[in-house]
């Protein structure tokens, strides 16, 4: 219960900055916690980290294209202080503090833990705006009909 | 009204989409919508560096525009004004002279104050720490060392030394302050300090519009994108290892 609120802050206080609207932000706030709750959820059955931010991404982008279109905002206001939570940081901070102790294999692999991690956020992204913009154009080209 | 003025307000919604962070085919379609919406085509060509936009007027002659972009932040809520900006010129049409206000009020809109941008920064530290199962000390410093870094990253990119500097100089403070505060409190943890205090500076907008561009064809502007994010990260890992080359074996 304490992470799920922790996450919630984690990706409001991103989405202050981000200079989000105020009647915004309780929505962004939710995307990064949901993304959160799959991701942690995942994390725990599978123990897999970048399958997990894959899904986590994926919730977080169907939550924010779903939202989007219920505010009549751009879907890049919600993921993207949503997928905050999900970046892998503690990756690509060890791999630069290998660097500094001189153990270069266990950097390049955490590095490429880190790369995989942000290519699965990515892709999980990449997938869902994908998927939503399929149904658009269907809507489209039904409108012009 | 004159083609000359409506690639003048097309060009002023571009050019905030652009410079607060929007994805590049969001840009090229306002700027056709805007277009459309007062019966003028336009082709248009939008980098992330640059807007280049053409219009062939009643006479048959071509009338182009060309719009440099330097700077880049990230405002979410221009993005959002623009937008719906546009959507509602289709509906009703204003004139040159309100639509230029408009776009000229949504620009100048300054976001939350300083004060309060100051302290979420430090908040976000605060939360972040909490998140990777740090200590409540552990969150209180980073907390400090949060909002620390938000100034200096606002100054530094102020005073515009290079691109990537704001970011190198945020690597070494946040990678100095923990060792300084871990030598002088030994029972915190240095690693969750600076990963936390760093985390609002990773490159989240610049990845995640990368992807959308490169699916909507954009290669160049995607490929633009993930080199800024690279950057972005290898400018802070290198502040961070410098400082952690030196300063592990101190503590």
């Amino acid at each position: 219960m304490k992470e799920i609120i922790l996450a919630f802050m984690a990706s409001l206080c991103p989405g202050i900055l981000y200079n989000v609207t105020r009647r915004n932000l309780l929505w962004v706030g939710l995307s990064g916690m949901f993304g959160w709750i799959v991701y942690a959820w995942m994390l725990e059955v599978t123990g897999n980290v970048v399958f997990s931010s894959f899904l986590g991404a994926v919730v977080v982008g169907l939550y924010s294209e779903s939202i989007a279109r219920l505010k009549k905002a751009p879907a890049m206001v919600f993921s993207i202080p949503g997928i905050f939570p999900l970046v892998p940081g503690i990756a690509i901070y060890n791999s630069t503090q290998y660097i500094s102790e001189n153990n270069i294999l266990e950097s390049a692999s955490t590095g490429i833990q880190a790369i995989a991690s942000a290519a699965s956020i990515a892709s999980g992204i990449l997938l869902v705006s994908a998927f939503f913009r399929i149904t658009k154009r269907n809507k489209r080209i039904k409108d012009t009909e | 009204m004159k083609i000359k003025q409506v690639m003048d307000i097309a060009i002023k919604a571009g050019k905030i989409l652009l410079t607060n962070g929007s994805e590049i085919y969001r840009v090229e379609d306002t700027i056709r919508r805007i277009c459309k919406s007062y019966g003028v085509e336009a082709e248009c060509f939008v980098l992330p560096t640059g807007i280049f936009i053409t219009v062939i007027g009643k006479d048959g002659e071509p009338l182009s525009f060309v719009k440099r972009i330097n700077e880049r932040a990230v405002d979410l809520s221009c993005i959002e004004r623009v937008n719906s900006f546009s959507r509602n010129l289709q509906k009703n049409i204003l004139s040159y002279e309100e639509a230029i206000k408009t776009l000229k009020s949504i620009e100048e809109k300054k976001g939350y104050r300083f004060l309060v941008r100051f302290l979420v920064a430090g908040i976000t530290a605060f939360v972040y720490t909490l998140l990777f199962k740090g200590t409540i000390n552990d969150s209180i410093a980073a907390f400090l060392i949060g909002m620390l870094i938000y100034i200096s990253k606002e100054k530094v990119s102020k005073a515009g030394i290079f691109r990537f500097f704001e970011h190198f100089a945020s690597g070494l403070i946040a990678a100095s302050m923990s060792v300084i505060a871990v030598k002088l409190f030994s029972s915190l943890n240095v690693y969750r300090i600076i990963i936390s205090s760093i985390i609002i500076l990773l490159p989240g907008v610049a990845i995640t519009n990368a992807i959308k561009d490169a699916l909507s064809g954009d290669i160049v502007s995607s490929l633009f994108g993930i080199a800024e994010a690279i950057f972005t990260v290898v400018s802070i890992s290198a502040g961070v290892a410098i400082i952690l080359s030196l300063g592990l074996g101190w503590i």
